[in-house]
């Protein structure tokens, strides 16, 4: 498959990225941020970001903001839950899952609004910093997914 | 609510909602990347064909506050009442709009409603056809910077009713 264009104005490029590493040093969760830019690509079937994201998250993942003495946590058995991770039972604390329903809520925008319930929730396990960069990050992700979706650039790419 | 109409001493209307997360003040990195990044975006498009594609998106995903801000972004860059109270239902009104128009509002319909899966070849090859490429990257990248404010005007359920156009420069 080729993409349908690879052109992109390297300041729309160069700010989003601004955007995005913003985002992801308030959030202060490598792991969270993967987990999160994942799911929404996901939703927004983007190859090209999930093949990024899982890349990253299993290459660097286990290690990734997790302190030595946890990095038994099976990584790649969390990836493997995630696009089911309200079935998941205990594989994401309560924390990850607020996040989650965060991410989906604010990606399925057009099917209607954030719900108070996910918004409360989220809001109980992050205080205002973190959870206005944790938005950040899911809205960053979620223009990536359109740039690449619209765009068609084929997973692995090295042209986007 | 502050609006502009005449009745608003007279009417009851329902309560303002509370804002729930004042974001630009608790991420004010992330704030400022995203005004350089819709300057970088809007680049090369006219202004009132970057206005319909912002409104139409925030219709698609009901951003009240975008919504507020746009039309009136849209209405001072000179467009008309008619133009934007019809794009709600432009397939059934395509005579107020041109055929590059119509192509980039499909595009950006395509390109918001996502999860319900890509973007079709012809909606692309349509705006293909009426964009040349530096230009069409430009507009998937105004779509995609739209999406953004979307997602933030939403979750943190800013307040429409407020804007006055030009504010944000």
């Amino acid at each position: 498959m080729t993409a349908r264009t690879t052109r992109l104005d390297d300041r729309v490029r160069s700010a989003l990225r601004t955007v995005g590493a913003a985002a992801k040093r308030g959030l202060g969760d490598a792991d969270l941020a993967e987990l999160v830019q994942i799911r929404a690509s996901q939703l927004n079937h983007c190859a090209f970001c999930l093949d990024m994201h899982l890349g990253l998250a299993r290459e660097q993942g286990v290690g990734m903001g997790v302190p030595p003495a946890e990095r038994s946590r099976d990584w790649g058995r969390r990836l493997d839950l995630l696009a089911a991770w309200e079935e998941a039972g205990e594989v994401f604390d309560a924390r990850e899952r607020a996040a989650l329903a965060l991410t989906e809520a604010v990606t399925v925008l057009t099917e209607g609004f954030v719900p108070d319930e996910v918004y409360e929730q989220a809001a109980a396990h992050f205080e205002e910093a973190e959870l206005a960069h944790l938005l950040a990050l899911i809205a960053t992700i979620n223009a990536w997914n359109r740039l690449m979706v619209a765009r068609r650039i084929p997973a692995g790419s090295t042209q986007w | 609510m502050t609006t502009t109409t005449d009745d608003t001493k007279t009417t009851a209307y329902a309560a303002e909602p509370p804002v729930r997360l004042n974001w630009s003040e608790h991420a004010p990195e992330v704030y400022k990347a995203m005004l350089r990044l819709d300057t970088a975006a809007r680049r090369g498009l006219d202004p009132k064909l970057y206005e319909l594609v912002k409104i139409r998106a925030s219709q698609l995903n009901h951003c009240a506050f975008c919504l507020d801000m746009h039309t009136k972004d849209a209405l001072a860059a000179g467009e008309s009442v008619e133009r934007i109270v019809q794009l709600g239902a432009w397939e059934e009104s395509r005579h107020f709009y041109t055929e590059k128009e119509l192509a980039a509002i499909e595009l950006t319909e395509a390109v918001t409603v996502l999860t319900d899966g890509f973007v079709p070849d012809e909606v692309y090859a349509k705006a293909a056809a009426h964009f040349e490429e530096a230009e069409l990257a430009q507009l998937i990248s105004a779509i995609a910077v739209i999406n953004t404010w979307n997602r933030f005007g939403v979750t943190c359920r800013m307040a429409p009713g407020h804007y006055r156009p030009g504010q944000h420069g």
